[in-house]
């Protein structure tokens, strides 16, 4: 059993992490805070129950990961090309591009960044696979937990972690490889240039793409690899700590305003 | 029946059976998870092209299979246990599919198909052999399931 001022010190030491796990499920910065907040309150009224079998963080995680399945389960999940869909509608959409351009120009969080994109980018499309595979992405791959912890946290077995992570991971590797123009010539999807080039007119996109691993890496052609580089990316930043965060937020909770009205006029 | 992942038929005036088994080194619940995910299926199945609608009881599901790619196979799940029993099945015919648990991380996966009905006779010269397809299928499900198993 763990005290009160421990749960307050392990909450506080892993809320940054937290706080980008919920994002990255949820894609709302409202519902982010929501839980952020109920899985608090949740385990300080839940403490005496806390048996230690696993660490202080991943049950914290655990009560996290269940408050957001229940808020997504209703949900469908967003389709593969979210961002074509949703660049759509942003191109009919001045005053999102406005907005956008004065948080650019106004906030010390307003910057862009091409690795901020793909970060951006790989909440959006991961938001396609079924829950639990979007779920053990994200625990393992993005934050590090190992299939054992990943297992308590979801309430399952290693096994059945393994398959959501193999099958998950498989249909990840496919959707960028068939869309990202980073890693394939071939790739329908240029957003984080193209974007890059609105935002920063001066700044020469090519010498911006090297600095990326992914992209540097990319004539190897070795698709897993090319998808635990994009994994690190993922893992290296935080989506509301980041030079780019405000920016960044503000375009996901466009994304995610348009999904709801996609997924309800296609239901 | 030995499970070596070799087919047997056999056939009957009125009807035909064919049947395959073979021992997975993974555990059910994934191989029961392959068994179920339509949408992931033709990914690691090389015998299925594309399966519509969700494998749970009562529902009607469209299989488009390799062996008559033309057709779509409009087939009810009639039965399921899950993890270990599941039938599905059309007019012609049931597949019965069941997971057996022999150990740890040791499963025994056996497949069977009978067709048939008093027209069986007049239509059982155009029904292709199934004896390829039931091998392979249960060979791709054996490699899908260990490669997990084996997986960090």
């Amino acid at each position: 059993m763990s005290d009160l001022s421990q749960l307050a010190n392990e909450f506080e030491k892993c809320r940054g992490q937290l706080k980008s796990y919920i994002l990255r499920m949820t894609a709302s910065v409202t519902e982010t805070e929501d839980i952020l907040q109920d899985t608090y309150l949740k385990a300080h009224e839940k403490l005496a129950t806390f048996r230690g079998e696993s660490s202080l963080k991943t049950w914290i995680f655990a009560i996290a990961s269940n408050l957001a399945r229940d808020l997504l389960k209703s949900k469908k999940r967003w389709p593969e090309n979210v961002t074509d869909i949703c660049r759509e509608e942003a191109l009919n959409e001045p005053a999102m591009f406005a907005k956008s351009m004065f948080i650019r120009n106004n906030s010390p969080q307003g910057n862009f960044e091409i690795k901020e994109h793909i970060a951006f980018c790989f909440t959006c499309v991961s938001k396609s696979l079924p829950l639990e595979q979007h779920l053990c992405l994200l625990l393992k791959e993005v934050y590090d937990f190992s299939l054992k912890e990943v297992a308590t946290i979801l309430r399952t077995t290693e096994q059945m972690v393994k398959y959501h992570l193999h099958t998950g991971r498989t249909k990840m590797v496919d959707v960028f490889e068939g869309r990202c123009a980073l890693i394939n010539q071939k790739g329908v999807c240029h957003q984080c240039s193209e974007i890059n080039g609105v935002f920063n007119p001066k700044q020469n996109t090519q010498e911006e793409l090297v600095k990326i691993k992914m992209y540097r890496e990319a004539q190897k052609g070795d698709k897993q690899y090319l998808f635990d580089l994009r994994m690190q990316v993922v893992a290296g930043i935080d989506p509301f700590e980041s030079g780019a965060a405000e920016l960044q937020l503000h375009h996901l909770e466009f994304n995610r305003r348009t999904m709801e009205k996609y997924l309800k006029k296609n239901d | 029946m030995t499970p070596n992942g070799k087919a047997t038929t056999i056939k009957k005036t009125f009807s035909r059976e064919t049947a395959v088994s073979i021992e997975i080194g993974a555990d059910q619940a994934v191989i029961w998870a392959l068994l179920t995910n339509a949408a992931d299926f033709s990914r690691w199945n090389s015998t299925i092209l594309s399966i519509e609608g969700e494998i749970t009881q009562g529902e009607k599901i469209k299989l488009k299979a390799a062996l008559d790619p033309k057709r779509t196979f409009k087939i009810k799940i009639k039965e399921v246990i899950p993890e270990r029993k599941m039938v599905w099945g059309d007019a012609m015919g049931n597949r019965v599919f069941t997971l057996t648990k022999q150990g740890e991380n040791r499963v025994l996966f056996h497949m069977s198909e009978k067709i048939g009905s008093f027209m069986f006779p007049l239509f059982a010269s155009q029904i292709p052999p199934f004896d390829d397809a039931f091998e392979q299928y249960a060979a791709d499900l054996k490699k899908e399931a260990e490669s997990i198993a084996a997986a960090n």
